[in-house]
């Protein structure tokens, strides 16, 4: 996908140099305000290779279009730190603020703040806070995701027999999000499936937490058939069901990043991988910052100029892109983030 | 001193165990089982490391809130290393953290000694300190179960008893070997009489000889050592490295340990209660699926536990001052 952008891109950028076979490309660079001219900063929410690989999309944005924008990564995966960093960030007077919010709510506060002092706001994962924010960026509707976890672990488990969900953490909104509309979709379509819990349990966006739940899952629901982490952490999940020698009991469908959890659908025990491309989404999140901090709008059919959000659709002030990934065995050596 | 001496305070600590345990086959009766008991070995392994580690600086009148902060500079560092140089070799890789453990901890004690400030303050710094450098210089990528040398995982998956396929994990090796050294150290050896009697008095301790000062390295060596052997473990057990887990997870063993009926000013403390402080917080964390309620609960059990266990700390205290004569208030 990166190649196909870049081979794009590439003549683009040489031609309008020579600016003789480039005419259309120039109009719209010297109609439009310089990128460089505009300091636009992504918050990310901590250090993980999910992340890292965001940070790559934001680079190459940098890179192809020369608009000056950076990464921060807060130490912990809390809200504290990321208001923290915004609280900086408004202080130096950046032209806009990306955030992927640990807690949206408690952003709020902030945001208005910079808001405030005319910096703009655009989140990504948070659709619930799109009121508060210039603009909302996502990768798709996440009903619509949520029921491709359904789907999958449906498949997985033959549609019958108990499960149970993890999300990272009550408060995350997306994960949530996703964990209703399975169960939802689950329970109109499988009626012998059942749902042994009545919230999701807590994997604290993490291996061991993921891994610990599940030894406890085991021994509370040994008859369980499928489970599913709408966190990256289905990992600890495997290694769990490793230790007890029940990966061809258990299903697994994960939220999955390739570098983290390649080995496991290679080795069978996660049976599928759902995600997006977080450097497509952080491209697309900081390419639709800087659209909206020089003056120009982003609406249904916006080019936010990367596969999946070349012609977002913009509704209650959220821009959805139409970007979901699904590994499988089979495909998933063919991505490295 | 009577061989496994068990006082009072530790009873009380195992009949809680005992009640609430009877409590949870009550309300689900698949808690009883061999299995369950192995998973909880399992999961508190690391906590039970470093918490022994912390036991011995809070013997000696300190705190170190630096111990995650070094178990994840000890793993990562040493697992980069590995990586990069293609080494798969498990001693190696507890070896190399171990010794970076070591190194931080004289760091810590050099600091505390040559700063004379609350051992506290300058280890609350040396968390973020120890973390920064790591982030900056060593490194800030993940690392997912593909990449990492394979004797990790290999020693994190594998058992050393199975009872009707209930897997006793290997991490207990650690854990037992790191009990009976502490041990050791603690009641056999003129350092660990020392480390109790600066815990008691420095002032006294110098006069009859000791030295606070070699005392103080060692306490901080140790626990920095014992911290990189849990470093590696986690990351054996979990299978992924990331530059960021660990570090914030400080306090829960801080409670585990005073739980366990250490007291914060030192001089005061048995290994046996420290493992039964991990136990408790362990139990109680990895039961909550089993009785249906939410995560949330977790932090009141243990808040209410950590409350009870230092009123009945200072209770006691004042009950042996009295018998003994001595009122301080």
């Amino acid at each position: 996908m990166k190649k196909k952008l870049a081979k794009l891109l590439c003549p683009l950028l040489s031609a309008s140099m020579v600016f003789s076979a480039a005419a259309v490309v120039q109009a719209e660079e010297s109609a439009t305000a310089d990128p460089a001219d505009y300091q636009v900063v992504m918050v990310v929410k901590q250090s993980d290779s999910w992340f890292d690989d965001m940070e790559t999309g934001v680079e190459q944005l940098k890179k192809d279009t020369g608009l000056n924008v950076s990464v921060q990564v807060p130490e912990t995966g809390d809200a504290a730190s990321q208001i923290s960093i915004m609280e900086d960030l408004i202080a130096q007077g950046v032209n806009a603020i990306c955030v992927v919010p640990n807690d949206p709510e408690a952003l709020v506060p902030t945001i208005e703040k910079a808001r405030g002092a005319g910096i703009v706001v655009v989140t990504h994962e948070a659709p619930g806070i799109a009121d508060s924010v210039d603009l909302d960026v996502e990768a798709f509707i996440n009903e619509e995701f949520g029921k491709l976890f359904g789907e999958k672990l449906a498949t997985a488990m033959g549609g019958e027999g108990q499960y149970a969900g993890f999300v990272g953490g009550l408060t995350m909104e997306t994960h949530m999000a996703w964990y209703t509309a399975a169960v939802d979709y689950i329970s109109e379509n499988y009626p012998d499936m059942e749902c042994v819990t009545e919230e999701p349990y807590e994997d604290g966006n993490s291996i061991d937490g993921a891994h610990d739940k599940t030894l406890e899952l085991l021994n509370a629901y040994p008859d369980i058939k499928g489970l599913f982490d709408c966190s990256a952490h289905g990992g600890g999940i495997c290694e769990a069901l490793m230790e007890k020698d029940m990966t061809d009991s258990v299903s697994v469908v994960s939220l999955a990043l390739p570098s983290m959890s390649a080995v496991y659908l290679e080795d069978g025990s996660m049976s599928a991988g759902l995600a997006w491309r977080p450097a497509d989404a952080g491209y697309a999140t900081c390419y639709a910052a800087y659209l909206l901090a020089s003056g120009q709008a982003v609406e249904t059919g916006t080019d936010l100029k990367v596969t999946g959000y070349e012609s977002v659709n913009v509704e209650g002030g959220i821009a959805y892109g139409n970007a979901p990934l699904e590994f499988t065995a089979d495909n998933i050596s063919d991505y490295n983030f | 001193m009577k061989k496994l001496q068990i006082d009072r305070f530790q009873k009380v600590l195992i009949l809680i165990i005992v009640l609430y345990s009877i409590f949870v086959t009550i309300k689900n009766p698949s808690f009883f089982q061999i299995a369950t008991l192995f998973d909880i070995i399992r999961t508190s392994s690391t906590t039970m490391i470093v918490a022994i580690g912390l036991l011995v600086v809070m013997l000696s009148g300190g705190i170190d809130v630096s111990f995650m902060s070094i178990a994840l500079f000890g793993s990562y560092t040493a697992i980069n290393l590995m990586i990069s140089a293609g080494i798969n070799n498990i001693f190696f890789a507890f070896g190399v953290s171990a010794a970076i453990g070591a190194v931080l901890g004289l760091i810590n004690a050099l600091l505390i000694n040559w700063l004379k400030l609350p051992p506290f303050i300058i280890t609350l710094g040396t968390q973020n300190l120890f973390h920064g450098v790591m982030t900056t210089f060593i490194g800030d990528k993940s690392f997912g179960a593909g990449v990492l040398p394979r004797c990790l995982s290999g020693f994190g998956r594998s058992s050393i008893l199975n009872i009707g396929g209930s897997k006793l994990t290997a991490s207990v090796i650690p854990v037992i070997l790191v009990g009976i050294l502490t041990w050791f150290i603690l009641y056999r050896t003129m350092t660990g009489r020392g480390i109790v009697a600066i815990g008691n008095n420095e002032e006294s301790a110098r006069r009859a000889g000791f030295s606070p000062f070699r005392i103080r390295l060692f306490v901080y060596a140790y626990s920095g050592i014992l911290a990189g052997i849990m470093g590696m473990l986690y990351v054996c057990q979990t299978n992924a490295l990331y530059p960021n887990k660990l570090v914030g997870d400080e306090l829960t063993v801080v409670a585990a340990v005073v739980i366990g009926g250490a007291k914060i000013t030192g001089g005061m403390g048995k290994i046996l209660g420290a493992v039964l402080g991990v136990a408790i917080i362990y139990l109680l964390n990895t039961t909550l699926i089993m009785i249906g309620l939410s995560s949330s609960w977790n932090d009141l059990f243990v808040g209410t536990i950590l409350v009870i266990s230092v009123a009945v700390t200072s209770y006691q205290e004042r009950v042996r001052n009295r018998n003994h004569l001595i009122f301080t208030e």
